[in-house]
């Protein structure tokens, strides 16, 4: 009887999740410079989250120069202000803190948390890293040489790992999205001391710059540090580009990339996908998680439960500010991969022609929703959320009505959405990572191969 | 007409009965839940006064009100002939046999239900959880944390935070890589995938079908040591989550067929961690040459050959021998209560049959005698050279010291050997370092990854000589306190989330044998000394106590 009521009352509570996600209360503050202060308190631990993010990332890079962004986020870590590049990172463990610098499409990012005790100086570190780099010319050097060896050793280790540097080159070619971030081995070594200072003045600034800090601080006297620390910074010197919406040469066709003696077969396939606002963000999700974004998704239960063919299966939709990529990838032992594209290919189809269903639906809002709170538990994880919204202007609408959003959608409205953003069998675009010589005729019934080693020092033929 | 037979006529009185029986009915359901939920007992008084309020104002509405074929009518304006309140007075009748037998099956049932010692009385008071730098202090215990053991030997621990309304499961199975012998290398892993794959109940596909559909998340991992799982969801999915692990626990099938998928799937997994990543390839044939006698040697996927080889008689002797509930640690943490998973656990989790303990591993790894060398040829622009050195067991004394040691020679750019290997000399593009004890002694590893044409032979000098420095210089005060701040800072991290408790809860107290040793770190790593690090240095990094492996492109390097 105790276990029967139980039952009652679980069943009574109807949905699977208990609350919309939302926000907390956060006060955005924008500078005279127009830097924007994103700040919230929390309280449970002694913690500090904050993100600093500067506008602009690798789409800033000469498309002669691929990598130079993302070697001036490293290269920036390596001495300011006072200190030398040791002594910075000393001083950063020596407190038990973290900080680091990274750079993507659309963004260079500081990202850092540190114990409550230590904000003054760890704030002030992030201002040394991003308003007085050193920038040394021996430091430059080393990292340069680095960067291109990381590349090496990547493709000596698992083949996932490359497979979206070749997609991206081949899918937008010359468009900055084309552009491996990471650069490659040829691009680096014509990357020069000078081209990385004159970077960081065009393109780094107080006018470029977010900073969202959530934690265990008191409000006023932190927003006092903040505007000392970067109220008085000033503009970049450049212009942000402006990006245009990429335009990819159509499908089919294949990029084939000869490891010898591999013995399995890396894939992906995909096309152009859609921009970051995207108005069914709601619908695109719903899609993508029955589809390939979980472990009951149509392609591992296809690919890995039912046929053994694989041991990992996954679609993504990468959005950007002006287009992106729709992709599904996996790989199979060398024998089996053209069954494997094959059924991939044909559960792609099944997205298609089938939908989803209204068992589905519930199911991929219920995970989806039941998975968020999460996302949201640290100090941390808000600020980089709150950066985001404000990035790319998206407001907090973003997080606090996506469950209503999800309650909205249809079957229809999901159907319309998998028509406008997934790629139909007949125009996909291919980069398949493997041995050559036992593949090469097979892959061909995809579309004209296009042949690379994986030793050839770029990642676009 | 009297006033008696005007209030039967009016059903007065049956409404009074009806009334009576079903109070007496809610009241006992709302005794239950007080007892089941874990409610504050005024909720029943709360109930019983509001009955006994509605009580005269339901005997008046009875008398004033009648009910008609057109609505709700005032008695005095209803005309008698019309009247219909003798079937009204039917249904009530009928009303009134059902409520009573609902209530005597009650009583009954709650007489045939086995009885059980419900928790005992906890204080809830919720202690937030501050943390204390002062490292002469010990972190409290948080007293919301409760631990209980079901009949059934199963261990459950509970750790409440309603932060956010999502709840972590992990299960932890003392079973991994140490329990496998020649033949079966492999099948804890392997097991590890066939806990997803149907019990007698559920087909292949419907567990994970049912948790996402309830808004839950699942993962599972296998070491040297166990095997772990881990559910992820919102608190609204508990009891199906409870049913979900229970069921394939007590229901587990194993299908023939999809044993023979699963296989595949378990190769693929091999060739990608292992065959077609060169650290992978090195790592395995490390262990390989590190241990001659524990079965730390085999790798946790197993070798090639086991993996087509094991039979339907090892998979269901396996299962029975692991998977037996005084072999298994259940940790929760989240927005739930002691008392309501004592509850649910107790109603889906105590029928599982307990087993005798599984055999014990008595092998001990003797003493090398010298150090050992491995060389892997393969196509490679960037060498790797790898040390691991004979240490200590995860509940050692020592092995914190070791830990703190590691930290100041690998963790982050400030590291000593990062500071040597990659910024000055430029010898490696990474250096990394760990130590992997499990129940039994395990290794301390390093690992560099050289830049492109580098010569292995050097960097393995050069990494020698800044291991044999620290062990005969030690460390200084300042690499000390950096390391404790590391420490301390990652441990309070890792508490900042339900998901880092759990994991960090049952990893004390699987391995230490108690969970309150977690919040024994900061007094650990207050008493820590210089001289501690150094001394570990020196016991560990020892030649003798080495093996060294490089790998690299075929005719490369050529003092190998």
């Amino acid at each position: 009887m105790r276990a029967a009521l139980l039952v009652v009352l679980s069943l009574a509570a109807g949905l699977a999740w208990s609350a919309d996600v939302s926000l907390p209360d956060y006060e955005r503050v924008e500078l005279e410079n127009g830097a924007v202060l994103l700040l919230s308190e929390k309280h449970d631990v002694p913690l500090i989250g904050l993100r600093a993010v500067i506008r602009g990332g690798s789409v800033t890079d000469p498309v002669d120069k691929a990598g130079l962004t993302e070697l001036l986020a490293t290269v920036m870590q390596k001495g300011a202000g006072e200190r030398s590049a040791a002594e910075f990172a000393a001083a950063t463990a020596g407190v038990g803190g973290r900080l680091s610098v990274s750079a993507n499409f659309e963004a260079v990012a500081v990202s850092a948390e540190f114990l409550s005790r230590d904000a003054g100086l760890m704030i002030g570190l992030v201002s040394d890293v991003l308003l007085r780099p050193r920038l040394s010319e021996d430091e430059f050097d080393k990292e340069r040489a680095r960067a291109t060896g990381l590349i090496k050793a990547a493709k000596d280790s698992d083949p996932n790992d490359l497979l979206s540097y070749y997609a991206n080159g081949f899918l937008f070619g010359e468009h900055p999205y084309g552009s491996p971030s990471i650069g490659s081995e040829s691009s680096l070594p014509g990357i020069e001391h000078e081209d990385l200072v004159e970077h960081y003045e065009n393109h780094f600034g107080g006018d470029r710059l977010i900073i969202s800090v959530v934690g265990d601080f008191d409000p006023a006297a932190l927003k006092a540090r903040l505007v000392s620390a970067f109220g008085a910074w000033a503009p970049a010197a450049g212009d942000l580009p402006v990006v245009t919406a990429p335009d990819t040469a159509p499908g089919p066709r294949v990029l084939l990339i000869d490891k010898p003696g591999a013995t399995q077969t890396y894939f992906w396939f995909g096309d152009k996908g859609v921009a970051i606002d995207y108005p069914q963000r709601a619908e695109l999700n719903l899609a993508n998680t029955v589809f390939g974004g979980r472990f009951t998704s149509m392609l591992v239960t296809e690919l890995r439960v039912k046929a053994g063919l694989t041991y990992r299966a996954r679609s993504a939709v990468n959005q950007r500010s002006r287009s992106g990529s729709v992709m599904i990838q996996s790989f199979t032992e060398t024998g089996t991969t053209i069954q494997t594209i094959d059924l991939a290919i044909s559960v792609l189809g099944q997205l298609h022609d089938g939908g989803l269903d209204d068992a589905m639906m519930a199911s991929a809002r219920n995970y989806i929703m039941g998975q968020f709170p999460p996302r949201l538990e640290t100090g941390s994880a808000v600020a980089r959320m709150l950066a985001f919204i404000e990035q790319y202007g998206l407001g907090r609408s973003y997080v606090d009505e996506y469950g209503a959003a999800l309650a909205a959608a249809t079957s229809e409205s999901v159907a319309a959405s998998i028509g406008e953003v997934y790629p139909g069998r007949e125009s996909l675009v291919f980069i398949i990572i493997g041995d050559a010589d036992v593949i090469r005729d097979d892959v061909a019934k995809y579309g004209p191969v296009t042949e690379m080693s994986i030793t050839e020092p770029r990642f676009r033929p | 007409m009297s006033l008696f037979s005007e209030l039967r006529r009016r059903n007065v009185i049956k409404v009074a009965l009806l009334y009576a029986v079903a109070s007496w009915l809610l009241v006992w359901i709302v005794s239950q839940m007080v007892g089941s939920l874990g409610l504050s007992s005024w909720v029943s008084d709360y109930v019983l006064l509001l009955l006994a309020i509605g009580f005269p104002v339901a005997l008046i509405f009875a008398w004033t009100y009648e009910i008609t074929p057109v609505g709700l009518k005032k008695a005095v304006d209803v005309d008698q002939t019309q009247s219909i309140v003798y079937k009204t007075g039917q249904k009530l009748n009928a009303a009134m046999a059902v409520l009573a037998v609902l209530g005597v099956a009650a009583l009954i049932g709650e007489q045939l239900l086995p009885e059980f010692v419900p928790p005992p009385p906890l204080v809830l008071e919720e202690i937030p959880l501050k943390p204390v730098f002062d490292f002469s202090a010990k972190a409290a215990v948080p007293r919301e944390i409760t631990s209980f053991n079901l009949p059934n030997g199963l261990e459950i621990i509970v750790w409440p935070d309603h932060d956010i309304p999502n709840v972590v499961l992990y299960n932890f199975v003392r079973v991994g890589g140490r329990n496998e012998y020649p033949g079966v290398t492999g099948i804890a892993h392997f097991f590890e995938h066939m806990m997803f794959n149907g019990s007698e109940n559920r087909a292949q596909g419907e567990f994970d079908q049912e948790m996402e559909a309830a808004g839950g998340a699942n993962n599972a991992y296998t070491s040297n040591d166990l095997t772990v799982y881990q559910d992820w969801f919102p608190r609204t999915a508990l009891e199906k989550i409870l049913e979900l692990e229970s069921d394939r626990l007590m229901n587990l099938a194993i299908n023939p067929d999809v044993v023979e998928t699963e296989r595949t799937t378990v190769y693929s997994e091999r060739r990608l961690r292992v065959d077609n990543d060169n650290f992978g390839r090195l790592y395995e044939q490390m262990r390989a040459t590190a241990y001659v006698a524990h079965p730390y040697q085999n790798p946790v996927i197993g070798w090639p050959s086991d993996i087509e080889n094991w039979t339907q008689e090892d998979l269901e002797g396996f299962f029975k021998t692991y998977y037996a509930p005084n072999n298994l640690t259940m940790i929760f943490s989240g927005d739930v209560t002691p008392e309501e998973i004592y509850l649910l656990a107790d109603q889906h989790l105590s029928a599982i049959p307990r087993q005798p303990p599984p055999p014990a591993i008595t092998t001990v790894e003797p003493p090398q005698q010298g150090a050992r060398r491995v060389l892997v040829e393969t196509a490679a622009q960037t060498p790797l050279v790898h040390f691991a050195f004979h240490a200590g067991a995860e509940g050692d004394p020592e092995t914190l010291h070791l830990e703190l040691l590691i930290a100041i020679l690998a963790e982050g750019s400030s590291s000593r050997l990062y500071q040597a290997l990659v910024e000055d000399e430029q010898i490696a593009l990474d250096v990394g370092a760990w130590q992997s004890g499990g129940f039994d002694p395990g290794l301390a590893y390093v690992a560099m990854t050289l830049t492109p044409g580098g010569d292995p032979a050097s960097a393995e000098a050069r990494m020698l000589s800044l291991l044999e420095q620290v062990a005969a210089e030690g460390v200084s005060a300042e690499e000390l306190t950096k390391a404790r701040n590391l420490r301390i800072a990652s441990f309070w991290r890792g508490l900042q989330t339900i998901d880092g408790k759990a994991s960090a809860l049952g990893n004390y107290e699987v391995f230490t044998g108690d969970y309150e040793n977690l919040f024994a770190i900061p007094e650990q790593l207050a008493a820590t000394t210089a001289a501690d690090l150094q001394a570990v240095a020196a016991k560990v990094f020892q030649q003798n106590n080495m093996t060294v492996g490089v790998l690299r492109a075929p005719h490369d390097g050529g003092d190998e």
